[in-house]
């Protein structure tokens, strides 16, 4: 027994360059992350022999494996910030963005409440703890449950620009860590307020009308939602022409490419 | 050649042994290469064994040196005092500000609640492990404590934000069921595992007579314990206590999932059903997206410095009692 | 106080003690229950021929004849429901119509590239079969009958024209006649509620049944089977069969959840009495039948865990287990011995045993941001291995943090050895090492098994540490050391907050949780099962 467990530890140790087959690694936005999941599935069944890594931890992780050459793709939900863009310049590193797909950043409330559209001002209001209950701004008799992304999150910096104006938030807010969290708090709690991408509202949140538009795919496409914006994967360099890492990058742009962005409730940026 | 006396003996009969050691054929005196060799094997063997000994002091000290590399440069620019201080979080707004009393209040909110949801389980239940229950009772229910003290944290977290915050919000209304309470809870069955098992210890170390001293002056068994054995075990069982704290500040996973992770101060302080944000998630819900090297970054590498030296404080404290509870065992 | 209170009172600790102890039972039943029956469910439950057939797809398993055979019995039941439908939709599908009018563009472009006019009379059909392409659009769109007249008429317009009349651009012209014919007479209004309402029963129809036959295939595998579970197969029924909508109720009041029968919705038309029919033939449709999929812990998943096990998280898991055991117990074991045996009271061991204290109390977030800075941004490099997270480092990661755990343990075990042994084997003549190797270690082994147990439990269920270090949450089976890996920890904390699909897949998100813990908990009783045959064989001696 003893030398099975020795044996079996020696090969794994001597394992280690092994004749490896191409791989290929993704690192960044827990946004983009369903997108690059489903591209990864279907090149990885497309091409045998093919492995693609996926780690989502979030747009300013990826940027950072980006700059230190630790993945080859990074997917951000947000533009790289300038300091971003400095240090992967020092490090050798010349990011170039690719939009793969149009996001809006919906509010969401749950179904039962009776609010249906909300202005900026409104929503900057509840965010910043000046409005505390729903029946203020004609809803329900109840308390706003505020929740939102945290503060290093692409989906943040988006909400925080072009709704909250860079107002600080009130200091009850609640913090999650995902789109997926902030759905399931808004879906289990009455009087919660959120917001998520649109990939991410389904049938048990209600998505609210800002400025009088809803987020719908011909509203973020053409811009007029206010708060839409685009997802990035971002390279070193324009990949090569015909490498898996162009064609990676170029999916978007492929009938399936988009069959797939719109299955996952994203906005494709053109329209075949 | 004693080697070879000594094998001989191992295997030898009564009479083998009874041989003379020496005689002059074989001297008991060591040739000198023998003895250099000896000599050095002792040495070297015993440096080698410190060296690896010395990996955990290593280990200690790159983990200090790391953390305060990255957090000095916070701590040269901006001011300690407001870092203590000051409730406002704000590490991405255009003047970020950098205050962790918030946080601090979290942790130490959760943390003391819990340790009060687990003191009083945690030392009954030691109690009736030690002294109530016979010995074959208590290696039915010694299992039960060692699995929960198995269950990994992430299962807990898991628990707490799946089950118990939904049941939470449906049975008692509150308005969101990932809160100080909900964190409280499930740090305190963390906790209890540690505190039964330190604190069953020092009891079951305190003397047979005093006990029995105590019977003979006609108390009953619960006056027993109270009056006599859990003061007699008091160091030990503090020590447990302080160990159960030192896991519920420093759990991560479990205040992540179910804490709510809103950077503010309870207004009614005693209302538990808000939701409350502690360091330690603090630090892991912000570094994966922080950009490396900036001042939010070193700002959390900072509170890992807070986190560490609390820590730190803790265990000095705790030491300090396990030292007073050996040494009051072995004084009798 | 009366002797009698005293008595009362003590057997009223007594029963207070037992409460505590009886709570702490409770509270294991509550905390592993519900992930148990939940997750077990992922293992043991009822279903249906789609999970057949995806099993067959995607791993391979299973009798191909059998599956194919009940495939054409469920098909058959489900034909009439296609047909229905079919009938149905043919004049209010304006998404399918406006699919042909794109796909007869995109057509029409590509056969304007094989002709040889010149580029700007290229450029300019183009631009006028746009322009009659997108009023079409708006026309299928519009649900007010002057707007749609409208557009039509424009389109029809272009009937004569002879740069259209014979190219593959006259099928625009040909939709907009067969469009005005079918419109003429219904109710706009109504035909859009039809419409949006179908649109949800068709969606809810390929979650149940998988894509409608002759459809295109679609590109994700999740989107290519049906209901595999009976259980969801019930809630998706229940979404068919129920429309709902909230009802405001009063001023100041939230609104409540109102269902209404589908049937009632399509009243008088032909899909009305197509939903008791799939009430009834559902079993007929899906074939379920009680599963027990023991292959959830061996087979691979697709991204998102929507379908299969969790098999390569076992695998991580356990890798990262045994290497950091690899690492640990030597470490811990050696310093130990040194702190028994040659450690003398002064300031250096001071300084050792604080340190070992200290690094007992670090949190594990820290213990993850070291294994990142130290061993993949620092150790790696060094030997020439690229500085990404892998099992190596987060091992390594791992046996710094449990060190602690195997040192005291091991402390005490060696301690606890009477001193009668060593001596003993000391005045036989063996030397102090040999008298360690062969006398003491192996009557300390119970004990440094426990530190081995414990250590186990620490290292399997640690996830902070492993984040940065060496966990993914989508990639291949590692193939050596220098990959990284999945593991269940990750998985679970993915599983319950970061993961979109997970929320639909319930059953999986505990499944992952139990089997950490009942990994955790298996390898405990080996381990114990170990040191008692251990302590058995050393008694016996």
């Amino acid at each position: 027994m003893k030398r099975l467990v020795f044996s079996l530890a020696l090969l794994m140790l001597a394992a280690t360059g092994p004749v490896r087959a191409e791989t290929l690694q993704i690192d960044g936005s827990t946004t983009v992350g369903p997108i690059a999941d489903a591209f990864a599935e279907y090149f990885m069944r497309t091409n045998p022999g093919l492995e693609i890594t996926v780690k989502k931890t979030g747009s300013g992780d990826g940027a950072a494996a980006l700059i230190d050459s630790r993945c080859d793709i990074a997917t951000l939900s947000r533009f790289m910030k300038d300091k971003e863009f400095k240090a992967a310049v020092d490090h050798n590193v010349l990011p170039v963005a690719h939009a793969i797909a149009m996001d809006g950043v919906c509010i969401i409330v749950h179904p039962s409440n009776t609010v249906a559209a909300l202005t900026t001002a409104q929503v900057r209001d509840i965010y910043a703890g000046k409005t505390k209950n729903w029946k203020e701004i004609g809803g329900p008799d109840a308390e706003i449950v505020i929740v939102s992304r945290d503060t290093s999150s692409g989906t943040y910096e988006t909400f925080n620009e072009k709704i909250m104006e860079k107002e600080k938030l009130a200091s009850n807010v609640e913090y999650v860590n995902s789109n997926p969290q902030a759905q399931a708090r808004v879906k289990t709690t009455a009087g919660a307020i959120s917001y998520v991408g649109i990939g991410f509202v389904d049938a048990d949140v209600k998505a609210l009308k800002i400025d009088g538009i809803a987020p719908t795919k011909q509203t973020i496409a053409n811009g007029t939602y206010p708060v839409a914006r685009p997802l990035f994967m971002f390279t070193n360099g324009y990949p090569k022409l015909g490498s898996t890492v162009f064609k990676f990058c170029t999916f978007y742009l492929t009938e399936k490419g988009q069959e797939i962005i719109l299955a996952k409730g994203f906005v494709p940026v053109t329209n075949y | 050649m004693l080697e070879s006396s000594a094998i001989k003996a191992k295997q030898g009969t009564l009479l083998d042994t009874l041989a003379p050691a020496a005689d002059s054929h074989r001297p008991l005196v060591l040739t000198p290469t023998e003895d250099i060799r000896g000599f050095l094997t002792l040495h070297l063997g015993r440096t080698a064994l410190f060296l690896v000994t010395c990996t955990s002091v290593l280990a200690v000290f790159l983990i200090f040196l790391f953390v305060i590399r990255e957090a000095l440069p916070f701590l040269a620019k901006f001011s300690i005092k407001e870092f203590l201080t000051s409730t406002a979080w704000y590490p991405e707004a255009v003047t970020p500000k950098f205050g962790t009393l918030a946080l601090l209040v979290g942790s130490g909110y959760v943390t003391i609640v819990s340790i009060i949801f687990a003191v009083p389980v945690g030392i009954l239940a030691a109690v009736f492990l030690s002294d109530i229950v016979s010995m074959r009772i208590r290696n039915i229910i010694k299992p039960i404590i060692e699995i929960l003290a198995a269950i990994p944290s992430v299962a807990y977290g898991f628990f707490a934000v799946m089950v118990l915050a939904p049941w939470m919000q449906q049975k008692f209304g509150f308005s969101t069921g990932t809160n100080a309470l909900n964190a409280s809870l499930v740090l305190a069955v963390m906790a209890l595992p540690t505190i039964i098992s330190v604190s069953e210890d020092s009891i079951s170390a305190v003397g047979r007579e005093l006990r029995e001293a105590s019977y003979g002056c006609g108390a009953t068994r619960m006056e027993t314990i109270f009056n006599v054995v859990i003061p007699a075990a008091h160091s030990g069982i503090i020590a447990g206590i302080v160990l159960g704290m030192m896991r519920a500040i420093g759990e991560t996973m479990v205040v992540w999932m179910a804490s709510g992770n809103a950077a503010q101060i309870p207004s009614p302080w005693w209302d538990l059903s808000q939701s409350v944000r502690t360091l330690t998630a603090t630090i892991a819900g912000d570094m994966g997206e922080t950009e490396k090297g900036s001042p939010h970054y070193r700002a959390l590498f900072a509170a890992g410095l807070l986190l560490l030296v609390i820590t730190l404080c803790l265990n000095m404290v705790s030491e300090y009692f396990l030292i007073r509870a050996k040494r009051a065992g072995g004084k009798r | 106080m009366r002797p009698g209170v005293r008595i009362a009172i003590d057997k009223i600790f007594t029963v207070v003690a037992g409460a505590s102890v009886v709570c702490l039972c409770l509270v294991l039943v509550a905390v592993l229950g519900p992930m148990l029956l939940r997750g077990g469910s992922a293992v043991a439950f009822k279903g249906t021929v789609e999970f057949r057939k995806m099993q067959l797809v995607l791993f391979g398993q299973g009798d191909e004849d059998k599956i194919a055979a009940e495939s054409r019995q469920a098909e058959i039941a489900r034909a009439k429901i296609y047909s229905t439908i079919e009938k149905f939709k043919g004049g209010i599908d304006s998404e399918a119509l406006t699919e042909k009018a794109k796909q007869i563009y995109r057509q029409f472009g590509n056969d304007l590239g094989q002709t040889n006019m010149s580029a700007e009379d290229v450029a300019e059909l183009r631009s006028v079969t746009r322009n009659i392409r997108d009023r079409l659009e708006s026309a299928f769109a519009s649900s007010n009958t002057a707007e749609v007249n409208e557009s039509l008429a424009y389109v029809l317009n272009f009937k004569d024209d002879p740069r259209i009349k014979n190219t593959s651009a006259a099928g625009l012209i040909g939709l907009a006649e067969q469009y005005s014919k079918d419109i003429h007479g219904i109710n706009l209004a109504e035909r859009q509620r039809y419409y949006q309402e179908l649109r949800q029963v068709e969606d809810t129809l390929i979650e149940l049944l998988g894509p409608a036959p002759g459809s295109a295939t679609p590109a994700l595998m999740m989107n290519r089977f049906g209901a595999t579970r009976w259980d969801l197969a019930q809630k998706l029924l229940g979404r068919l069969l129920w429309y709902e909508e909230w009802i405001k109720q009063g001023p100041g009041q939230p609104m409540v959840r109102r269902l209404t029968p589908r049937s009632q919705r399509f009243a008088g038309t032909e899909l009305e009495g197509l939903f008791a029919y799939i009430q009834q033939n559902l079993p007929e449709m899906l074939k379920p039948r009680p599963t027990f999929y023991w292959q959830y812990f061996i087979d691979d998943s697709t991204p998102g865990h929507y379908f299969g096990g969790v098999g390569p998280e076992i695998l991580g898991t356990l890798l990262l287990t045994i290497i950091a055991m690899l690492f640990v117990v030597p470490f811990g074991v050696i310093s130990a011995a040194y702190l028994v045996e040659c450690a003398s009271d002064n300031f250096v061991m001071r300084i050792i045993r604080m340190s070992i204290n200290t690094l007992a109390g670090v949190p594990s977030i820290v213990f993850g941001l070291f294994g990142l800075a130290f061993f993949v941004m620092f150790f790696l490099p060094m030997f020439g291995a690229p500085s990404k997270g892998c099992i190596l480092a987060a091992s390594m990661t791992l046996a710094v943090l449990t060190l602690p755990v195997m040192i005291r343990a091991s402390e005490e075990a060696i301690r606890a050895v009477p001193q009668t042994y060593k001596e003993a084997s000391l005045a036989l003549g063996a030397s102090r090492f040999r008298t360690f190797i062969k006398v003491t270690l192996p009557a300390a082994l119970p004990g440094i098994l426990t530190g081995v147990i414990l250590s186990l439990s620490r290292v399997a269920g640690e996830t902070a540490p492993v984040l940065f270090t060496g966990a993914v949450a989508l990639g291949p089976v590692p193939k050596s050391i220098f990959d990284p890996t999945r593991t269940l920890s990750y998985g679970s904390y993915d599983m319950a907050v970061g993961d979109k699909l997970a929320a639909m897949v319930p059953h999986n998100q505990f499944g992952m949780v139990i089997t950490l813990v009942l990994l955790i908990l298996c390898l405990n009783t080996v381990a114990i099962v170990l040191r008692s045959r251990v302590f058995k064989k050393l008694a016996g001696h």
